[in-house]
């Protein structure tokens, strides 16, 4: 099906000034050679202006310039598109958020330049807000009635408050166990409304690796102990520092290893390795569990998604942590992903970038100004 | 001697549950339920120590921090809060006020008993 086999007579130009979403067309020196009628709207430009101009400078969105600069160095046909590089641009006192994609064009088997696309996922974003809003007021709420049941629980289980038959005891254990579970839901919604809402950043500081390892470790290893599974960690000598907010760190490895916990059988052992290759520490989480189906190994990051074994069911989790743990690390420009055989154990792998010189970034997007 | 120990909630249950912790360790406990009979309180006769709820009705938490912190003769007394705002930001605000430690809901009597333990390790039942 072509174009100009229609029965009337539409161009391409029709099609692209209808479209809803702004396009540009830039060569490589980023300079806008063409651009549709939304953008025109949208950036207050005409034709005759932006003939020319620097995509940067007539959009006034600076983060363009690395965009365009990783599609450039590439060098190869990219399936687009960044899903993170959504820009936030503030126009007549409206703000839009909008997904940029970037297809790069090929002349004679040079690279030309771009095609540079905006979708507007404003209405996504409010959505999003309102989502996260809910849930951090949900979780607030939780947390008032939660406090009155476990005071009660502990002291009732203490026999503080008279004698209690076995049977009693039990079914108290059982309650105090799930306020517990109730509780860790809690501070997993809120850490990862948290960073949906872009309000927290990420500092990422110079930080020791060991230190960091241990700080994670530490508070698991006599629950490790009593569950009969050896810790050990693994750290290479002479580790130069990592650029990473250092509680958030912890927290991922707190995570990963605390999973770990949760599907190793007594015997098991897990352990902590850290490795430096190149200009990235790589730091693992091993253990002798019994494993995750490969058709689960993908769907794990989501949220809501619950890590299952043969002959297991849930074991607590909330499916929100790895979820977490997969945000963070990606905001310090890592990246997390897990090997596994079933019966054999499973090895999560998460990198942070070697600490070079002063940066810090901010979730979930960087904000761009406009007009 | 037993100490003193103010606390400042307005959730019925929520007082239930701290004033038995109390109770149990030999803390002599009164309760306000607002800001503004917190203070009141603390002028007619000084606690051994404060757990301060933030959300209260009149005068909030942090007004209450903020009177109390900044003046000479109510500044030496202990103030925990203890609240369901768990954003680092509230944690923040509160001890830019002074307030001498933060505890988020829910808690365990244990980690109550440890926390005062720290601030009155004179207390005697």
């Amino acid at each position: 099906m072509k174009l100009s086999n229609l029965p009337v007579p539409v161009n391409l130009d029709t099609v692209a000034n209808n479209l809803a979403d702004p396009l540009f067309l830039v060569n490589r020196d980023k300079e806008v050679n063409w651009l549709n009628k939304k953008s025109r709207e949208l950036f207050h430009t005409s034709d005759e202006d932006a003939q020319g101009a620097v995509i940067t400078e007539l959009t006034g969105i600076a983060k363009l310039d690395s965009l365009l600069d990783d599609v450039f160095e590439q060098e190869t046909e990219l399936k687009c598109s960044y899903e993170e590089a959504s820009v936030k641009v503030k126009r007549q006192d409206q703000r839009y958020f909008f997904k940029i994609s970037i297809n790069p064009i090929f002349h004679e088997g040079e690279l030309w330049g771009g095609l540079v696309q905006f979708t507007d996922v404003t209405r996504f974003h409010e959505m999003e807000k309102i989502k996260t809003d809910f849930v951090s007021i949900v979780s607030h709420e939780f947390r008032t009635p939660l406090t009155t049941i476990i005071v009660g629980v502990e002291m009732l289980k203490e026999g503080m408050l008279g004698d209690l038959t076995p049977r009693g005891k039990e079914v108290l254990e059982a309650i105090g166990a799930d306020c517990e579970r109730l509780s860790r839901l809690i501070d997993n919604l809120m850490e990862l409304s948290r960073i949906e809402s872009g309000t927290i950043y990420v500092e990422a500081e110079p930080t020791d690796v060991t230190d960091l390892v241990q700080e994670a470790v530490r508070p698991l290893k006599f629950q490790a102990e009593k569950q009969g599974i050896e810790l050990i960690t693994d750290i290479a000598p002479n580790l130069p520092p990592v650029a990473a907010d250092f509680n958030k760190a912890v927290w991922v490895m707190a995570n990963l290893v605390g999973n770990a916990m949760r599907y190793t059988d007594p015997g098991g052992t897990i352990t902590v390795r850290v490795r430096q290759r190149g200009k990235r520490l790589f730091f693992s989480v091993q253990d002798t569990g019994c494993g995750i189906p490969k058709e689960h190994q993908d769907k794990i990051f989501r949220k809501y998604v619950q890590v299952s074994g043969p002959g297991r069911k849930g074991t607590g989790g909330v499916g929100l942590g790895l979820a977490i743990a997969k945000d963070i690390v990606m905001a310090h420009g890592g990246e997390i992903w897990v090997d596994s055989e079933l019966g054999k154990g499973t090895t999560f792998t998460f990198t942070f970038p070697v600490y070079y010189g002063d940066e810090s970034v901010k979730l979930p997007e960087a904000e761009e100004k406009g007009g | 001697m037993a100490k003193k120990i103010l606390l400042a909630e307005d959730e019925k249950n929520v007082i239930l549950g701290v004033r038995t912790c109390l109770d149990a360790v030999g803390y002599q406990i009164e309760i306000v339920e607002d800001g503004e009979q917190a203070l009141d309180s603390v002028r007619r006769e000084p606690p051994d120590l404060i757990l301060l709820d933030l959300l209260m009705p009149n005068v909030d938490g942090y007004e209450v921090l903020k009177e109390l912190k900044g003046k000479e003769e109510t500044r030496d007394i202990p103030i925990i809060v203890l609240t369901a705002k768990a954003e680092e930001e509230d944690r923040q605000r509160a001890m830019d006020l002074g307030a001498d430690n933060y505890m988020t809901k829910p808690f365990k009597p244990q980690e109550l008993w440890d926390l005062l333990k720290n601030y009155l390790p004179e207390h005697d039942a």
